[in-house]
């Protein structure tokens, strides 16, 4: 399209140095904080945090919640999905509405919501003690279990997306083609749509897990300071503490898992291409 | 072209100057709370008064200290206002001035406990709360701070955070309840600890607050006095306590930059602030309870603030150099104990 390699340098230029200055520079400028003591680099600011047995809990609690709101969004995905995509197109189209309006109300208007809800005296407990499922009211508010509700909450809907369009990429006929050479749904399942589908898998996996990582309003508010995660704990560092160098590990820390998370993903997904 | 350049860099000069001569302007660091009010009542009357502008700062504490240091060298802000225990660590990091008093007209005004809060000629206080625990009066009934830990109680109740301003202040009263009240709160912190699973929630904010009670998640949760407002519009039975411990809480104070450059017209700016006229417009719009005494009221604005002397007598607030010398240790110790 271009004469020559210069001229496109030259014309994405301006939007680089852009992103350089406003984006990149400051985003190494804070993270070379966490790796700093004193005049010399060292890594002791991560052998600080990792000792402290806080800290680490925090860690695994974040890591756990992201891959459990992740695991269980794929399989309601890949069955939401499944279901969506065998509509017919104009029904289709207001499923998928459905599906995308969440993401249009403002995730904290969402996770009140689930304050209401997840309430003593919110829909879930009455449903529970009519039923007779329970005697007195649970405390489902500030307990990972909220908190898991509400990212699942806010996270499905991108899983959901990412599944229908690949979904909607995979041969019409290779279902009915592993069906009638006597496959069962399970292997129909994991031998023919996941392998069709995995790169889906992948963007929704990583936008899911990535998105609980680092969300902060559905932790703050759904789990307060009982269900500490990282990101409320470096708001906490920063606020409270001052401490830029706990807060600039905490942020190093989640951008690795994010490219870590994504990284895995697609390797899984060739790796079972190979085979 | 020549010609052109220096006639515009003339009238650029031109320009510059007069804006000098006509625009004093003070620049002033304060929490990002009622804004809108503190324009109306403040900030607009001040800037007829002294015809000069307002230039207003806003954030939390920490974040303008950090900023005050930063600028420490050649400061932007003229005065701030700040907590007291923020004061002392603005004054220890050799970022404030001594108030010259004699220029406060209405410094005999005030309460002697804003006089000189930290005892070191520094800041003057301009405001206060209470805090003390509100409670559904038909659920429970509070006496003590320690009934807030009381078997029956745990579970319905919400304590703040040792993260916000009311977190130690009420750990603090719960270490009077049960005997002890040590500078380092541990007793007070295991005592809360060894509830953490009964307690409803750590809060955070407290205008949260409200809705939790209104949902019944709580029963009981100590609050600063400007929040009470909001629980007495629910229609539910709730009280404000009165603990035989007494009630805590804190104080808010102004401090002048070291080293800046309008010190006189932040000081008419304080001693405008304190006036007996401003504090009264201020408490009756219920933005901030006066600090000033002779700040008259009608009991029905008094009854949601802070207000009168008797109250102000008996407020235990913690000293400030204890709060700044403990600060890390109740977070670490708390985190320990409560944040797992």
């Amino acid at each position: 399209m271009f004469q020559n390699r210069a001229e496109a340098l030259a014309l994405a230029l301006p939007a680089a140095v852009f992103a350089a200055i406003v984006f990149l520079a400051p985003v190494v400028i804070l993270l070379a904080e966490g790796f700093r003591s004193a005049d010399s680099w060292s890594l002791s600011a991560y052998v600080d945090f990792f000792t402290n047995p806080l800290n680490r809990t925090v860690f695994l609690r974040t890591f756990r919640l992201g891959l459990m709101v992740t695991v269980v969004s794929a399989v309601i995905g890949y069955a939401a999905a499944f279901a969506i995509v065998n509509l017919s197109p104009r029904n289709k189209g207001q499923m998928i509405g459905l599906v995308v309006l969440p993401l249009m109300i403002s995730s904290v208007a969402r996770t009140y919501a689930w304050i209401v809800i997840l309430g003593r005296t919110g829909i879930v407990n009455q449903a529970l003690q009519l039923i007779g499922l329970s005697d007195e009211p649970i405390r489902f508010l500030f307990t990972e279990t909220a908190v898991f509700i509400g990212l699942l909450q806010l996270f499905l809907p991108l899983m959901i997306l990412s599944l229908i369009s690949a979904l909607e990429n995979m041969p019409k006929d290779a279902i009915p083609a592993a069906r009638v050479l006597g496959a069962n749904w399970f292997q129909v399942f994991w031998k023919v749509i996941l392998p069709l589908t995995k790169e889906g898998l992948v963007i929704g996996g990583t936008l899911v897990f990535t998105g609980s990582l680092t969300a902060y309003i559905t932790p703050a508010i759904l789990g307060g300071s009982k269900v500490l995660m990282l990101e409320t704990l470096l708001y906490q560092r920063v606020t409270v503490a001052n401490d830029f160098v706990s807060a600039s590990v905490i942020a190093f820390i989640l951008i690795v898992m994010s490219f870590a998370a994504n990284l895995l993903l697609k390797r899984l997904a060739t790796a079972r291409n190979k085979r | 072209m020549k010609k052109i350049l220096l006639a515009s860099s003339a009238l650029l000069l031109i320009g510059a100057n007069a804006a000098s001569a006509q625009e004093k302007t003070l620049t002033i660091s304060v929490y990002g709370f009622a804004q809108d009010a503190f324009k109306e009542l403040v900030y607009t009357p001040f800037e007829a008064k002294c015809g000069c502008k307002l230039v207003v700062e806003t954030g939390n504490s920490v974040e303008r200290l950090a900023k005050m240091e930063a600028n420490k060298a050649s400061p932007v802000v003229d005065m701030a206002v700040v907590s007291m225990a923020d004061a002392l660590s603005a004054s220890r990091a050799g970022l404030i001035e001594k108030i010259d008093n004699s220029k406060l007209t209405n410094f005999n005004k005030l309460y002697d406990i804003a006089k000189d809060p930290n005892g070191d000629g520094m800041s003057v206080g301009y405001t206060f709360y209470a805090t003390s625990i509100v409670y559904r009066s038909d659920k429970m009934e509070v006496s003590s701070w320690a009934d807030l830990l009381d078997e029956k109680n745990a579970s319905h109740v919400a304590f703040p955070n040792v993260t916000t301003n009311q977190g130690p202040p009420a750990l603090y009263m719960v270490g009077e309840a049960i005997g002890k009240n040590t500078p380092d709160l541990k007793e007070a912190i295991a005592a809360v600890g060894a509830k953490k699973d009964e307690i409803v929630t750590f809060y955070v904010k407290s205008s949260q607050l409200v809705q939790l009670m209104q949902q019944e998640e709580i029963w009981a949760a100590p609050i600063g006095r400007f929040s009470w407002e909001g629980f007495t519009k629910l229609g539910l039975p709730i009280k404000w306590a009165t603990p035989k411990e007494g009630q805590t809480g804190g104080m808010n104070v102004m401090v002048l930059t070291k080293g800046g450059k309008n010190q006189d017209l932040a000081l008419e700016f304080m001693d405008f602030w304190l006036s007996t006229e401003i504090q009264t417009a201020l408490a009756e719009k219920l933005v901030d309870s006066p600090s000033n005494k002779e700040v008259k009221v009608a009991p029905e604005v008094a009854e949601n603030l802070t207000y009168g002397e008797e109250t102000v007598k008996n407020l235990k607030l913690i000293p400030s150099d204890v709060a700044l010398d403990n600060r890390e240790a109740w977070l670490s110790e708390w985190n320990a104990q409560v944040g797992q």
